[in-house]
């Protein structure tokens, strides 16, 4: 098997690992650590894809780079979120917040 | 030697990123998960050095592991959230299901094809300079940078505002 092949499926494990820990998990902040997760196996492999193939490795760098920053973006507001959920609902768990009112 | 070197450092690093990713979903307290969280994080960054990326492993430690996993783990603290908490009750079976079927139908679908229809590429990747990539965010990708500086500002003033204690009490 050839290096970028090893690399795809990484990051393929950690999409899988995140996914099934993104539906396992109760709390709001155990599901932003399991997308951190995911977002990492995609910044994996957007860079392994750049660098092992005829791809341009600027481009791939650079988009890399911009996934973690969206990541951080995604991750501040989130912080957020779950601050107003906390103080509103007095917990952080996700199925108590879906229920609606009436 | 150097390319059978490269593979051992590779399966440690990958070692690593599956020992915390299984960590960073089955723990109990949230702050456990955070650790293999960053240790995930940590091997990600090892395998952007193995592939000659040292930009991005820098890039790496100092936006995931030096920025998000401290506003993850403020968020734990803010939240109150202790080990015995939400995350220690018992779930229905239906949710186990429910898991391990979102897990494996991606597993099965871009498994089979990375090893069957994968292709093999080069062996040896070659580093980029810095400079190129300066030159990248400032020629041909200007427009994806200042959109992220955009993004960036406008999800700090929302997270802002969002956590503002007055707003909406009067």
């Amino acid at each position: 098997m050839s290096s970028l092949q090893l690399y795809q499926l990484v990051a393929l494990v950690l999409l899988c690992v995140g996914l099934y820990g993104f539906i396992w998990r109760r709390s709001l902040v155990g599901m932003l650590i399991c997308l951190e997760l995911m977002l990492n196996g995609a910044g994996l492999s957007i860079v392994a894809a750049s660098q092992h193939t005829s791809a341009d490795a600027v481009l791939g760098q650079l988009g890399a780079l911009l996934v973690m920053g969206l990541a951080a973006a995604e991750a501040t507001l989130v912080l957020a979120i779950v601050l107003v959920v906390t103080r509103r609902f007095k917990t952080s768990e996700s199925i108590r917040v879906s229920e609606l009112k009436g | 030697m150097e390319q059978s070197l490269a593979k051992i450092v590779f399966y440690a690093y990958t070692a690593v990123i599956v020992v915390g990713a299984v960590m960073a979903v089955t723990e109990r307290g949230l702050v456990r998960s955070l650790v293999g969280l960053i240790a995930t994080m940590f091997g990600v960054a090892g395998l952007y050095l193995l592939m000659a990326a040292p930009f991005m492993a820098f890039m790496q430690i100092l936006i995931y592991i030096g920025g998000v996993s401290v506003l993850i783990f403020f968020s734990i603290m803010l939240t109150h959230a202790a080990p015995t908490g939400d995350e220690a009750k018992r779930r229905p079976l239906r949710k186990r299901i429910n898991a391990i079927f979102a897990m494996l139908v991606p597993a099965a679908v871009l498994s089979v094809g990375i090893v069957k229809h994968g292709t093999s590429g080069f062996e040896k990747p070659e580093a980029v300079s810095l400079p190129d990539l300066g030159l990248g965010l400032m020629g041909p990708y200007l427009l994806a940078f200042e959109l992220i500086s955009v993004v960036l500002f406008v999800a700090m003033a929302g997270a802002v505002m969002l956590a503002w204690r007055q707003w909406g009490r009067k």
